[in-house]
């Protein structure tokens, strides 16, 4: 029981299953090519195989060989899929270590949320003087 | 820091030394080894026998490659050494250098030869803004290796040094113990090899020096003898052509996922790294010549391009990204460059290099490949750039307030827009030129629409909204009493009512109204704005106006080359003509390469174009600059597969030939004549 509730709010488990669902996405549809995502959690390391097809994604958990290999702790990796830290700069500090083509990251990353954003809004010297 | 650097680099790594080829870097000083926007070596210090060397020459031989030649000794006035001492130095995967040692004695003498080396393994934001470091150091000596290292957490940048012969290495660099015989010679190869470069780049070793060398040579010839041929009757014209092919070429960057392909970075050294913006100018200026440049920056930005909110990077969904950094700073997230969206002018001029690109090349199958990207770019400006909302004009305001860019515009200085009064607007702010911009997009992704995407809808939306916004544009900038365009709306929709530069980016677009357009000719070309060599960024008479401040007065080349296209392209074919007259005269006072800028002092007054101290050269779009500047003289266009020559030529050319011009005709020649003989009239 307690088991299944761990996992159903895990970020980075539930990234994936989201990612498995996603279907299409044409932000990705330049890239070719297998990702292998290696989550150490612990003793365990948790692998993922996610494989981009003209921007058709599909997931799952095989131990394939891969285009690119992400490897990450996840405590790491849970902050990345819900937004609290960005990928690239976990990339040029090491914390997110990258094996293969790097191309394949840089499409991917695109899929994580931002860290905090907002629109500017409107001013209102401006809205008053609108004809 | 001495005044005489050497500098050689290929692609982001690259070398910045003394006229000896000493490197004594502090934490200000710019000076050593870089590569990824970490220096690797800060300390690099030959002595002979406990004695500093004196340089009698250096030579240049290629961008990537120099030689210094040195005797023992310095500072004196006579010279007569026994000895001399050759290091020649190039750039692979940091850099090998040969130290020969010559004897010119009939005896044989026993020396100690020795280099000093260390490092800080400084970020370059760091040596810009002189901060500390957070990290930790290490050294260590192993297999005859000198290893420095750094580490901050999983940070680990590191840096080996070797050589070809048995040394004694200590923490603090390398000794030989040499004896070279009565006329003899001795000679020793040294790597600097950035080991640990990090960024997702895999551990590098030493790379053999020769085949580098030959490999980059090559590269370099190819380059030069691919680009079109130019024949004329001014030869300071063809050397500045010649040395803008080749500084073109040294300013190639590789972005790690460009898959080796390479797109002009800013400037050299410090600015080598992807800029939306000065990337985007350079692949336009250099398009009839190198058209690769600009499929390569629309692929890397296109990349990169923004997908989400995030205040920090200034990021939007669709926008064009500033510029990208990989240093410390950055992967720590204490600079936002990783990258950072701050302009807010890449991304309509994404849509126009895309645009241009087709219309010279006919590559079609690239603007399928980025039609995603285009659409997203066309849609930034509608749903991202109005932040007052409802009007319809592109206006920037950072978000991120500490570390982000607080002007997105090219004039990125903080007294750059002002008003004739020299006072300064709030924000947000509506920069002319961002308007222009954002007319031109719409209209160019009007034309692909139609033409590739087959989106008649789109079309027709675009091709409203840029004839609502040059209706308005028209009415809300227009400054009555003066005749121009005012710099920018502020914050209240007030006009920012000086007069600059940026009216000719306002032609170049085509936002123009036509009955408009010689009134902005007239004052581009007028004494307030026109030095003699140029045209001033801001007018003479405005308070703020000062021939040496940096976006104030001073004359940009690359500001220059896109007034002379604007001209250009409402038929002011010898004011254009003027134009490049005056900036390619001043680019023979610095040897065929243009400085960012020069000052704005009148012609007649200093008689030579006075150079604005900046720290990098060549920059890019001065690179650029004399490129642009020959297609409008041709009056290069395409028009469907043909090529249009329409030839205005500047003072002093009685004929220019360019030859076997690239494009979707193939290859073809354009001739032009005589100061003001005029070609065929296609307009």
């Amino acid at each position: 029981m307690s088991r299944m509730v761990t996992k159903t709010n895990d970020p980075t488990e539930r990234f994936f299953e989201a990612l498995a669902t996603h279907g299409h996405e044409p932000l990705l549809r330049k890239g070719a090519g297998s990702t292998r995502f290696e989550i150490v959690d612990g003793k365990r390391t948790l692998r993922w195989l996610v494989t981009v097809e003209k921007g058709d994604i599909s997931v799952s958990r095989r131990n394939g060989p891969a285009d690119c290999v992400v490897r990450a702790q996840k405590a790491l990796f849970d902050r990345i899929v819900t937004g609290k830290m960005n990928a690239v700069a976990a990339v040029l500090r090491g914390d997110l270590e990258i094996n293969g083509d790097w191309r394949l990251l840089v499409w991917m990353q695109r899929l994580f949320p931002g860290r905090h954003g907002r629109r500017r809004t409107g001013t209102a010297g401006y809205a008053r003087r609108r004809r | 820091m001495s005044e005489n650097v050497v500098k050689i680099l290929d692609g982001n790594t690259f070398v910045v030394s003394d006229e000896r080829g000493d490197i004594e870097a502090s934490l200000t000083d710019p000076t050593g080894l870089f590569s990824f926007d970490t220096r690797f070596l800060s300390r690099w210090v030959l002595t002979i026998n406990g004695e500093r060397l004196g340089a009698l020459s250096v030579d240049d031989l290629q961008y990537f490659e120099t030689r210094f030649f040195l005797v023992p000794g310095t500072g004196t006035v006579y010279i007569d050494a026994k000895l001399s001492v050759i290091r020649q130095r190039s750039v692979a995967n940091g850099f090998h250098e040969d130290l020969t040692i010559l004897n010119h004695a009939d005896k044989s003498v026993s020396l100690t030869v020795r280099v000093d080396a260390a490092c800080d393994f400084a970020d370059l934001f760091e040596v810009k803004d002189a901060l500390k470091k957070k990290g930790k150091y290490s050294t260590s000596t192993r297999g005859g290796k000198l290893v420095l290292g750094y580490d901050r957490g999983p940070f680990s940048r590191a840096t080996e040094i070797s050589a070809t012969k048995s040394a004694r290495v200590d923490d603090q660099g390398l000794t030989f113990r040499v004896r070279i015989p009565a006329h003899g010679e001795w000679s020793v190869g040294l790597d600097v090899v950035t080991a640990k470069l990090g960024a997702g780049q895999a551990p590098t070793k030493a790379a053999d020096p020769a085949r580098v060398r030959a490999r980059m040579a090559r590269n370099l010839d190819r380059w030069v003898s691919d680009a079109p041929r130019l024949e004329c009757d001014w030869d300071p014209l063809k050397r500045t052509y010649r040395r803008s092919l080749v500084d073109l070429a040294a300013l190639r960057f590789s972005p790690p996922i460009a898959g080796g392909r390479s797109l002009p970075a800013a400037g050299l050294p410090w600015f080598m790294t992807m800029f939306g913006r000065d990337s985007i100018f350079t692949s336009l200026q250099a398009l009839p010549f190198t058209p690769e440049l600009a499929a390569t920056t629309l692929r890397a930005l296109g990349d990169w391009q923004g997908v989400r909110l995030d205040d920090f990077r200034d990021e939007d969904p669709g926008r064009i990204l500033h510029e990208m950094r990989y240093g410390e700073m950055t992967a720590f997230e204490e600079r936002p460059h990783s990258p950072y969206y701050g302009s807010v002018d890449a991304t309509p001029l994404y849509v126009i290099l895309l645009d241009e690109y087709e219309r010279w090349t006919g590559d079609r199958a690239i603007v399928r490949e980025l039609e995603v990207e285009a659409r997203a770019a066309l849609a930034w400006i509608d749903d991202y750039a109005d932040i007052p909302g409802g009007t319809g004009y592109i206006w920037y305001q950072r978000r991120n307030e500490k570390t982000g860019l607080e002007n997105q515009c090219w004039k990125d200085s903080w007294d750059s827009i002002s008003y004739r009064d020299g006072s300064l607007p709030g924000f947000p702010r509506a920069t002319c030129e961002l308007q222009g911009y954002a007319y031109d997009a719409k209209v160019r992704g009007a034309r692909l629409a139609r033409l590739v995407w087959k989106d008649e809808e789109l079309a027709a939306k675009l091709e409203r909204d840029a004839d609502d916004l040059k209706r308005r544009f028209n009415r809300d900038y227009w400054v009555e009493d003066g005749e121009y365009f005012a710099l920018a709306l502020d914050q209240n929709g007030r006009q920012v009512d000086a007069l600059g530069s940026n009216n000719g980016h306002l032609l170049w677009s085509g936002i123009v109204d036509k009955s408009k357009s010689r009134a902005v000719a007239r004052h581009l070309l007028g004494p307030r704005l026109f030095s003699g060599w140029g045209v001033r960024t801001l007018a003479e008479g405005e308070a703020r106006y000062n021939p040496i401040g940096y976006h104030v007065g001073t004359v940009w080349p690359f500001d220059n080359s896109v007034v002379a296209w604007g001209l250009r392209r409402y038929g002011f074919k010898h004011e254009a003509a003027e134009i490049a007259s005056g900036i390619l005269e001043a680019a023979e006072f610095f040897d065929g390469r243009l400085p960012e800028a020069f000052g704005g002092y009148e012609r007649s007054q200093t008689k030579y174009p006075v150079q604005y101290p900046t720290a990098c050269s060549p920059q890019a779009w001065s690179t650029g600059t004399p490129l642009l500047l020959l297609r409008t003289m041709l009056g290069l266009e395409p028009h469907g597969d043909h090529l249009v020559v329409d030839p205005a030529l500047s003072r002093g050319i009685g004929h220019l030939e360019l030859l076997d011009i690239p494009g979707r005709w193939g290859r073809l020649d354009a001739f032009g004549r005589g100061r003001v003989e005029v070609g065929r009239r296609h307009r």
